[in-house]
């Protein structure tokens, strides 16, 4: 790639302004040697350092980082790492070479994500229309709080969530893009408990008598975590046991819901998750919304991890472009069943510095007071460009994909390994059980030719989890990663 | 062979139906990578000169304003089935920029943000390049080690020399997970059973603090009415004696006071309230004080005007956000702890087997991710380690010193004009004025008074907006009709563009 950007000069000079001068009082120039007037940097320089520092990131961090024929990782211990990177902050300055080569240095060291041989997480692979929407909202830097400071994106967002409430099969629904699944997810506690006792908001759980979630064994820990933050505790989230393919057991929900009412606690909200973390299970959704419906429930899905799937019986969803869809990070999507702009009034403050309410344009589209965070990213933006970019019709393609390429390499795998049936649909997970996966991890990190997640499971011993969540995942790359699990562990 | 390829399997739906994929041929890559690669090169330029030339450049428009219906026309927002060519889509990135407000540019005014640092925006060009989450040391290594580094380092500057702390998806989750420790090292037991059992908490802070304080006691479960408003003097600084006086009342009534959340730049008016005497209430009643530094906290980088957060060594818990002040650019937010005990740990972990198992091959201490809320988490620390590398600590302190010196400037300035009525004399870098059109002048006794100039800065903003030649904020405060407020922060301005300023209020609000 070459470096050469032909662009305008950076004209940040504010002497050359279209203002005619003003007589007035001799302006300063300096004060104890920090200069006033002008701009700081050097236009040549910073323009110049833009460049060079695009094209090594372009060079080095993306291109680099999807070739098979390059490392997963470049693993070092942390004492050498450290000593390596220099992480130190002093009073002086660095040059501009220095600078690039700490970020040389910063990709070497990392672990690229990108690859088509990283499989560690639940998310995977490059997709270069939202990293475009990721570095234009990092050059604009917008907050996404008020129309005036980011119009394009608050319209975007809306636009973004109109759409998801209809795929979802809701006739109406409001939404926003949340730091991440785990907020989603408490989000859905939070409205669910206002919905119930509006009055908590002022005066706070004790306005109620004790609440209860309910969620499946194999739920993910920000249940839990919303639990402990949001006042409830996490024992009063009550687990209710999966069958041995990871789904929810109904019946067992209904007993534990009349349980904890017998006991004098008032039953909330049932969390569903669809995809688990670790064995992508499915809870079965309907029967599920058959009990919340019977005992006036808050129903929400927590489908992260999957398509959107069979969720319009629920009252919210929770649902992460940046994992299957390969969106950058963050990309995460909270969506509500309603019309009465529950969200908005449960979290909003009104605070007059930023919502004043004699604004000179219309002022539902201040949508920050429907977030609890102040600053928020225009994350949406990501998921439009690449919406715009390859359609409706592309992106379930790719969901299709990673399904197809998962099914593809379901074949004869040694004895000392154990594959889950993959039956119920639409996960993309492959548990390959090892007695001696920590050993396995630990050369293949060293060798920097995959990465692999493993992890105990119920009673079960350390097992790999192999996620074919990258729709960019081609049928060779699933081959190689067994043929060097095997190679890898053969002498053990 | 250790497994084979079998034909496709078809692929049963929830509802039991056959559904063949078509799917192409799997062992094609999926994304064409060499092209993907020339649309971000491409777009790129297109991001350097609509966004980084033209949004600092004084001749262009801060904001290009356009009605909400009208910009979802242009903007063509529909998601459709089919996708789109690579040259429709640079035009789409090239009318992202030009309707978008240039938060850079040298007269955008209206936030706690603005301006352009190149080195952090490079860290955060790299930071979505590679594109990965903060939990464990083996997916993050580089960053693991950089965020506990920064962290040491500006935990130095609020003058401890151990600690913890953590990157925040913003201000306002940093305040919420202050409350949270303060809660869990009072009562442990209340991560698991929750407030049921507890006495009623109670929670202090200024009326002039950022409201995220309000809203994080509701989403906590404390309730926003037990959030107690201690008094402020005229100049927004929390009233000490008040504190204490309220603290009691509390005791007194039979909740359980339990944490103090003080401001270090006020959001409004840049207010500092006084850390060391609210620290001594704070001992003596035996609370936790946070200071919430979100916007003020950069004043620990600058020998001069460090002195206004004296005492903040006391607190427990600080907050800040480098986004602000030191132009690092969204989100950049951090929580800072005195804490040693593993607090932070110890009360958000789950211990997720399948994310932090114990018998990995490297030091697992390393994987911090069950400090946080949340899951995945971004990389935050590079674009604020970059820059702090590239011009030094020095150079983040000389960003500061400036943007006083031009507050005091403008402060001159703004004396010597008509129309021009200073709340009070600024204390940080904010300067809140009202503007006196000409028909109000010496109308101060009239009836209607506070009515008429209560009507003037809006209509001023509709116009600077609609001409797109600045932005500057304004808002009321308490009994105080509206006024503006110009925050002087961006390493990019100069004298002039303040004398621009106060000529352009002028020029929009002659008539008014």
């Amino acid at each position: 790639l070459s470096s050469a950007y032909s662009v305008p000069r950076f004209t940040s000079d504010p002497l050359a302004s279209a203002f005619p001068a003003q007589p007035g009082p001799p302006r300063r120039n300096a004060w104890d040697g920090v200069p006033l007037n002008g701009s700081p940097l050097d236009d040549l320089a910073a323009e110049s350092f833009l460049q060079r520092s695009m094209s090594m990131i372009l060079e080095e961090a993306v291109k680099k980082a999807t070739d098979v024929r390059q490392k997963v990782c470049e693993w070092r211990s942390p004492e050498e790492l450290k000593e390596l990177l220099d992480l130190e902050l002093r009073d002086g300055g660095e040059s501009e070479a220095q600078i690039l080569e700490r970020c040389r240095d910063a990709i070497r060291y990392s672990v690229k994500t990108t690859h088509p041989h990283f499989f560690n997480q639940l998310y995977a692979g490059l997709e270069p229309y939202s990293m475009v929407a990721s570095f234009i909202t990092d050059a604009l830097k917008p907050s996404l709080y008020t129309y005036e400071v980011s119009p394009v994106f608050t319209l975007m967002e809306d636009a973004v969530l109109r759409k998801m409430v209809q795929i979802v099969g809701w006739e109406e629904g409001d939404g926003i893009f949340n730091a991440g699944g785990s907020m989603s997810n408490m989000y859905a506690m939070n409205l669910a408990r206002y919905r119930d006792f509006p009055e908590i908001k002022e005066l706070g759980n004790s306005a109620a008598a004790r609440l209860v979630v309910f969620t499946s064994q194999e739920c993910h820990y920000s249940i839990s975590k919303a639990a402990a933050l949001m006042g409830i505790g996490t024992k009063n989230v009550f687990v209710v046991p999966s069958d041995k393919r990871g789904k929810m057991i109904p019946s067992a929900l209904e007993e534990q819901i009349k349980s904890a009412k017998s006991e004098g606690a008032v039953p909330f909200i049932v969390n569903a998750t669809a995809g688990t973390t670790v064995l992508g299970a499915f809870d079965p959704i309907d029967e599920i919304a058959d009990i919340c419906e019977k005992y006036k429930l808050w129903l929400h899905v927590d489908s992260v991890m999957s398509h959107l799937f069979s969720s319009h019986r629920a009252n919210s969803v929770a649902w992460n472009p940046h994992k299957m869809l390969m969106a950058c990070l963050q990309c995460s999507v909270f969506l509500i069943r309603d019309k009465t702009r529950l969200l908005q009034r449960c979290h909003s403050a009104r605070a007059s510095y930023l919502f004043q309410q004699d604004k000179f344009y219309d002022l539902s589209y201040d949508t920050g007071d429907k977030s609890v965070q102040c600053s928020r990213k225009p994350d949406a933006f990501k998921f439009w460009l690449m919406w715009k970019a390859l359609g409706t019709r592309e992106l379930e393609q790719r969901v299709d994909r990673a399904l197809a390429i998962a099914r593809s390499v379901w074949g004869n795998i040694s004895d000392f390994a154990w594959l889950k049936p993959l039956s119920n649909f639409y996960f993309i997970l492959l548990p390959l059980y090892l007695q001696v996966a920590p050993v396995i991890k630990e050369r293949m990190m060293k060798k920097g030719s995959m990465m692999v997640g493993y992890q105990p499971h119920g009673g079960k011993a350390n097992f790999f989890r192999m996620v074919v969540i990258s729709p960019q995942v081609s049928r060779q790359d699933m081959d190689f990663v067994l043929d060097e699990i095997h190679s890898l562990g053969m002498d053990l | 062979m250790y497994f084979y390829v079998q034909s496709r399997f078809s692929l049963l739906t929830a509802d039991g139906q056959t559904m063949e994929p078509t799917v192409g041929d799997l062992s094609d890559p999926l994304i064409n990578h060499t092209e993907g690669q020339l649309f971000l090169h491409e777009a790129f330029k297109i991001i350097v000169e609509e966004v980084l030339c033209k949004g600092t450049d004084v001749k262009e428009k801060v904001c290009e304003w356009k009605e909400p219906e009208e910009l979802a026309l242009l903007l063509d927002l529909e998601l459709r089935e089919k996708g789109e060519q690579k040259e429709k889509l640079l035009q789409r990135v090239r009318d992202v920029a030009k309707y978008s407000v240039k938060t850079s540019h040298p007269r955008f005014f209206n936030q706690q943000f603005a301006g352009v640092d190149y080195h952090s925006l490079a860290g955060r060009f790299l930071s979505e390049a590679l594109n990965t989450n903060l939990f464990t040391y083996e997916v993050a290594p580089v960053f693991v080690l950089m965020e506990a580094e920064v962290l040491r380092g500006l935990r130095e500057l609020v003058g401890w020399t151990e600690g913890d702390g953590l990157f925040c998806p913003g201000g306002s989750t940093s305040n919420m997970y202050a409350l949270n420790l303060a809660r869990y090292r009072l009562y442990p037991e209340v991560k698991s059973q929750g407030l049921w059992s507890l006495p009623r908490l109670t929670i202090f802070t200024s009326p002039e603090s950022h409201y995220s304080v309000k809203k994080g006691a509701a989403f906590m479960g404390f309730g926003m009415d037990n959030v107690i408003f201690v008094k402020v003097d005229d100049g927004g600084h929390m009233i000490p004696e008040d504190l204490d006086e309220k603290i009691k009342l509390s005791k007194s009534q039979g909740a359980v006071p339990h944490f103090v959340s003080c401001t270090s730049g006020t959001t409004v008016q840049g207010a500092f309230d006084p850390l060391d005497r609210i620290a001594d209430v704070c001992d003596k009643h035996k609370l936790w004080l946070h200071v919430d530094a979100a916007w003020g906290g950069s004043v620990l980088f600058s020998k001069k005007h460090r002195h206004l957060m004296k005492g903040v060594n006391r607190a427990n818990s600080v907050a800040w956000n480098p986004h602000k002040m030191l132009v690092a650019g969204l989100q950049c937010s951090v929580l800072l702890l005195k804490d040693t005990t593993n607090l932070l740990k110890k009360c958000h972990g789950a211990n997720a087997s399948y994310l932090f198992q114990q018998d990995k091959f490297y030091d697992v201490n390393l994987d911090i991710g069950d400090k946080s809320v949340q899951c995945s988490r971004k990389v935050d620390c590079l674009k604020l380690w970059l820059m702090w590398k590239a011009v030094g600590s020095t150079g983040l302190e000389q960003r500061v010193d400036k943007a006083f010196f031009h507050t005091r400037y403008l402060v001159e300035q703004m004396k010597k004009r008509d129309g021009f009525q200073l709340l009070r004399e600024p204390e940080f870098v904010n300067v809140c004025f009202w503007f006196i059109p000409p028909s109000l002048r010496g109308k101060e006794k009239n009836a209607d008074y506070q009515n008429r100039l209560a009507k003037v800065a809006p209509v001023i903003k509709e116009r600077m907006m609609k001409q797109g030649t600045m932005m500057v904020g304004y808002q009321p405060l308490g009994d105080r009709v509206n006024f503006f407020r110009i925050t002087i922060l961006s390493p990019l301005i100069s004298q002039k563009d303040l004398d621009f300023f106060l000529d352009e209020i002028e020029r929009l609000g002659n008539d008014v």
